[in-house]
């Protein structure tokens, strides 16, 4: 029986705010295998770091919901395990990297005291091996002088360095997902080339599977297998990195592609914006989120929302959009 | 055409002093040391590096925010570094800033239409109903709907936000605009549409910008030169497509060489630069690259290279000995 590493289905997430509720992820699903990279692209509000959470049991209730759904790890359901159990796994065989290192890290510990910590909980280690470890972890990040910094705080590291040692922190109990919300976003692009290096290199030796969150698209082409693109909430289109790129078929997709600039070539003249601003999640309409901002918006768009169907037999191409958008695009080419 | 630059920056140095107690000399922090360059009438000239590279205090020397140690600022021929605030004060008609933060360059307090309309009264240019009109021209002509100005900052998204803010800015109608990472907080599609914005007003009023911003793809798309900083110096400076076509300085291109292409067909060759940006603190012998730099020599450690004159500039005792030849122009 081969079940996939991870499996979510039909995920739910809203929260109860003054302002109404906020459905901020509805109905993802995706599965993931050990060894790749899935990337979770889309723009602020758009459900990719919250879908992630509920993974890692991580939304605040209440205000958050957890309204349907399924996350199954190894076939069994994480989100209706007990805490008992979630525990055991969580910073053991699902690990997760944040935005903003200064925040994630505890400014009041040593480096030394927050990477032991999870290795003694998990392998338990006794100190002196979990130190031993660390060290062990922290040179294999590329921080140098690993057995003197482990007992500095983190303040005493830079952007980069402190990214380090989460990603040592995450991989400490050698995860088999590794959950990157957004890992190099804060950093320098030399930086970020070094963590992404970094990243894929570990990838390899240990066969981590990754999912990657983040709005460049550029950071995608480079790391990522697979991509699904989400928009309020919801997936609106599933494919591999290179299908997604030589043709898109959501117009969402196309919009976020022709937004990105590229530094290689040159460019010139008005840029292909999309129009209009992301939805307010409390008021989403009965159609497709998109069709206010949609240059291939027709009425069908605007009474229902479209489900997400298989372009293709393999049925890993997926989109949500009632336009056959790779067609409309070659009859524009044509004219 | 007008002869003087709307900008010119010379030999510009700013230091900042750190006090380390009473009997420990203070440390001084070179954070711009000695960058010139010129902006003409409708030109970009974006300045790119790491944090840390002196970008964002290069901006401040423009706008006078901060003192500069040595060199001078002129602003369409004026010498501002050595105005007193009063008589700054005309001047900073002409020169205005967008900030990084959209959330938090806007007062909070205060609705559009007076955040808008602020700059008009200080600096006199209009009151009253007149004022109210020259506000709905403004948001009008940034893509705000003028209705909203009885709104607060927080009603509206960061794109629309960064709007306001360059509303604000062009309230005093200025000849040149600081922009500091004005687009790297939005996201991807809202940073399309404030590009273009930009972009659309230089060409409707003849501006001139001096763009900020780590993201090397998007200050090749406005920018019509660019500077690359590093450690406070100016280390590369040429014609946009120049510079990432043909890059000479290695630092330049081991910095394009980092930033990931979105395209997945496209593989890229990296360059590899060991440990990270040094502190500004201290004095270097020699090129301040040099302990990242690949192809460092030994006269890098002790000698300090300077920019080479000519449309397309390089600090870099190395490559200036054999650039390739199809990199350097002279200009007449």
């Amino acid at each position: 029986m081969n079940k996939p590493l991870l499996q979510v289905e039909n995920l739910g997430v809203c929260f109860h705010t003054d302002n109404g509720t906020v459905n901020a992820v509805n109905g993802v699903s995706f599965q993931l295998e050990a060894g790749e990279t899935l990337g979770i692209v889309g723009e602020s509000g758009s459900g990719k770091s919250v879908t992630n959470l509920a993974i890692m049991g991580l939304i605040p209730s209440p205000p958050g919901e957890i309204t349907s759904g399924e996350v199954r790890f190894r076939g069994e359901d994480l989100l209706t395990m007990d805490s008992q159990h979630i525990r055991e796994i969580r910073g053991n065989k699902i690990a997760m990297i944040f935005q903003d290192p200064m925040t994630a890290l505890n400014p009041f510990l040593t480096v030394e005291e927050q990477l032991t910590e999870v290795t003694q909980l998990h392998l338990g280690h006794s100190r002196r091996e979990a130190r031993a470890h660390a060290i062990d972890m922290l040179e294999k990040v590329g921080i140098p002088a690993a057995s003197r910094r482990i007992d500095e705080y983190p303040h005493q590291f830079s952007g980069g360095m402190r990214q380090r040692v989460m990603i040592a922190m995450a991989l400490s109990c050698k995860p088999d997902i590794l959950i990157a919300d957004e890992p190099t976003t804060a950093l320098d692009v030399t930086i970020q080339a070094q963590i992404l290096e970094l990243m894929s290199e570990l990838q390899h030796q240990e066969g981590t599977a990754i999912i990657f969150i983040t709005h460049d698209l550029g950071v995608v082409a480079n790391t990522c297998h697979r991509v699904m693109v989400m928009y309020a909430g919801k997936p609106v289109e599933k494919a591999t990195t290179r299908e997604i790129f030589a043709s898109p078929h959501h117009p969402y997709s196309l919009g976020l592609l022709n937004s990105a600039l590229r530094w290689d070539e040159s460019h010139g003249g008005m840029l292909r914006a999309i129009p209009g601003q992301p939805p307010d999640l409390t008021q989403l309409g009965d159609g497709c989120a998109f069709a206010p901002r949609c240059e291939y918006c027709v009425d069908a768009c605007e009474t229902a929302v479209p489900p997400l169907i298989s372009v293709d037999k393999n049925q890993t191409r997926e989109h949500a959009c009632i336009q056959d958008l790779p067609s409309i695009r070659q009859t524009e080419v044509d004219v | 055409m007008n002869s003087v630059p709307v900008l010119q920056v010379s030999e510009l140095k700013v230091h900042f002093k750190i006090a380390n107690g009473l009997f420990s000399p203070p440390t001084i922090i070179r954070a711009v040391d000695g960058i010139s360059f010129d902006v003409s009438e409708g030109q970009t000239l974006g300045l790119v590096g790491e944090s840390g590279c002196g970008k964002s205090t290069t901006a401040r020397a423009i706008l006078k925010l901060v003192q500069p140690t040595a060199g001078s600022v002129h602003i369409e021929g004026v010498q501002i570094d050595t105005l007193k605030e009063s008589e700054m004060r005309p001047l900073r008609q002409r020169v205005q800033m967008i900030f990084q933060d959209p959330y938090a360059s806007l007062n909070p307090r205060m609705t559009v239409g007076n955040i808008i309309s602020e700059p008009l009264s200080v600096h006199d240019i209009c009151h009253g109903d007149d004022q109210r009109l020259e506000v709905m021209r403004l948001m009008d002509m940034v893509g705000l709907n003028p209705r909203y100005m009885n709104r607060y900052p927080h009603e509206f998204s960061g794109g629309q936000r960064q709007r306001i803010g360059i509303a604000r800015a062009l309230a005093v109608q200025p000849k040149l605009i600081v922009c500091d990472e004005a687009v790297s907080a939005l996201d991807v599609s809202i940073q399309a549409q404030v590009i273009n914005l930009l972009m659309d007003l230089q060409q409707q009023l003849g501006l001139s910008y001096v763009f900020i911003a780590h993201d090397l793809a998007v200050v090749r798309h406005i920018a019509h030169r660019v500077g690359v900083m590093y450690l406070g110096r100016i280390v590369e400076l040429a014609d946009s497509d120049d510079l990432y076509q043909s890059p000479t300085h290695p630092y330049t291109q081991a910095l394009l060489s980092a930033v990931p292409v979105p395209d997945p067909t496209v593989s890229q060759q990296r360059i590899k630069l060991v440990g990270e940006v040094p502190s500004p603190d201290s004095v270097y012998p020699g090129c301040p690259f040099v302990d990242r730099c690949p192809v460092a020599e030994d006269q890098c450690n002790h000698t300090v290279p300077t920019l080479t004159p000519g449309a397309h500039q390089v600090s870099c005792l190395v490559q200036s000995i054999d650039l390739p030849a199809d990199s350097v122009e002279v200009s007449g």
